[in-house]
């Protein structure tokens, strides 16, 4: 008897829960905006790179009645680099899907880590864009935002963003280079060298960029100076030029920032951190468009990803990199 | 009470003797299922690079006669670093296994790989050669 009491208890509960769990909550009904208030979201994704923009969209509103906007301004923990800006045109998008800016005030000042647009129309709503040039003072840091309006009654509200790591990777992009030419690449200077350049930077060039017809899957390459001379095919190394760095082919990872904004893959650090050349050769052949190579310099101080934006069959390439100091 | 736990004792009892009743199914120390088949062959192999795409420079040749596969690689192939991948008649599988970015740059020491029949009782010894274009 006491065991069936129990067990009716227990069902009780059970019920009483099951019935509670599938009320309906009432909507309710926002309140109205009934005072200046903002939003912000941050528009750019992937990796933050030291020279590339971080892009933010700023919004402020405030009722009729209360008043107008009359300013906007944003403020970085680190001062944004040169090209630093806040729109001072709000954007709509048109039924083409076109954004079409209209001026609401008048170009925005850097003035320290502060950048203001004073707004010139009679305006109570805007979405200004602000793009943050990621200056080289930032690489490896945090960094945060304080975005703010202020509108014509007196009131200020402010909005913070952040913090955002900052890659310690660089970037460096389109870089041409051509056989026997400008075909001496070095990692540690983000650049291409003549012959006679990379005589004098001996020490900074890492790989040689040739092109060779025969046999026919040779055709683009990047071949570390140390290589053996079968992949260094009619070359001349300039004196000194001698390091052997660990490279290796990659398909199908077209870094967006590489590429030109084409693609939704990015490269980060973690990415660099990681990659494990240990048993890579020092030679990529048959590199093509959109083609890459990890590589790991001989001294072991830089790791970088090469991304081959084009070729052509004339014995030239872009290629374009990024790179991270061990 | 008692005729309830007597009832209860039934019903887990008639359902342990339907399961130890059901028959067990066959399979190999890789959990993969051991068939009828005696068939024990390579249908055909690939090499790819560190990139994923295909270092050959031709079609492989496979002689299940002789149990080799001769494959010719493109001028440069990093040997250190490709993936091998290799099909099978049905049911069969391969040992030692591919799990992974393998090592074939030991051309004088052609590498071995056994193919196991589908009933897991013939095995059959394929020589991996390898040579540059």
């Amino acid at each position: 008897m006491r065991f069936i009491k129990k067990n009716i208890a227990v069902l009780v509960v059970f019920s009483t829960l099951l019935f509670s769990s599938c009320q309906k909550d009432e909507y309710v009904v926002p309140d109205p905006v009934s005072d200046l208030t903002n939003d912000c979201i941050k528009r750019t994704i992937g990796p933050n790179i030291v020279s590339l923009p971080i892009e933010f969209a700023y919004a402020m509103a405030i009722p009729k009645s209360k008043g107008k906007l009359v300013s906007a301004q944003v403020e970085a923990s680190i001062a944004g680099a040169t090209g630093t800006y806040l729109e001072h045109r709000s954007y709509f998008t048109n039924t083409s899907g076109v954004d079409v800016p209209v001026t609401v005030g008048i170009p925005s000042s850097n003035e320290g880590k502060a950048t203001k647009v004073t707004f010139s129309v009679d305006t109570t709503a805007a979405t200004l864009r602000y793009f943050y040039v990621i200056p080289e003072e930032a690489r490896g840091q945090s960094v945060t935002f304080t975005f703010s309006a202020t509108s014509s009654n007196g009131q200020t509200v402010s909005y913070k963003m952040g913090p955002y790591t900052i890659a310690k990777m660089g970037i460096k992009r389109n870089i041409a280079v051509s056989n026997g030419n400008l075909a001496y690449v070095s990692i540690e200077n983000m650049t291409a060298y003549t012959a006679a350049e990379a005589a004098a930077n001996a020490g900074k060039v890492d790989l040689v960029y040739l092109y060779r017809a025969t046999p026919t899957t040779f055709t683009h390459a990047l071949v570390s100076p140390g290589a053996e001379s079968i992949y260094l095919p009619g070359v001349t190394l300039p004196s000194g030029v001698n390091r052997s760095t660990k490279v290796r082919k990659v398909f199908n990872l077209q870094d967006r920032n590489l590429a030109n904004l084409q693609f939704g893959i990015y490269v980060d650090d973690k990415d660099l951190q990681e990659v494990d050349l240990t048993d890579a050769p020092n030679y990529a052949l048959g590199l093509r468009a959109e083609a890459g190579t990890w590589v790991e310099t001989a001294d072991k101080k830089y790791k970088a990803y090469i991304f081959v934006n084009s070729v052509n069959a004339n014995g030239s390439a872009v290629i374009s990199m990024l790179r991270y100091t061990l | 009470m008692t005729r309830i736990y007597k009832t209860l004792i039934a019903i887990i009892s008639i359902t342990a003797i339907a399961v130890s009743c059901s028959k067990d199914v066959p399979v190999d120390e890789d959990g993969l299922l051991i068939t009828e088949r005696q068939e024990c062959f390579v249908s055909n192999f690939e090499l790819l690079g560190s990139d994923f795409v295909t270092v050959r420079a031709a079609v492989p040749v496979i002689d299940t006669t002789a149990q080799t596969i001769n494959v010719t690689v493109l001028f440069g192939t990093d040997l250190k670093n490709v993936y091998p991948q290799f099909t099978l008649a049905t049911d069969c599988k391969l040992d030692p296994k591919v799990t992974g970015r393998t090592d074939l740059s030991d051309l004088a020491n052609p590498k071995k790989y056994t193919v196991v029949s589908g009933n897991r009782k013939i095995r059959k010894e394929y020589s991996l050669n390898i040579k540059f274009q």
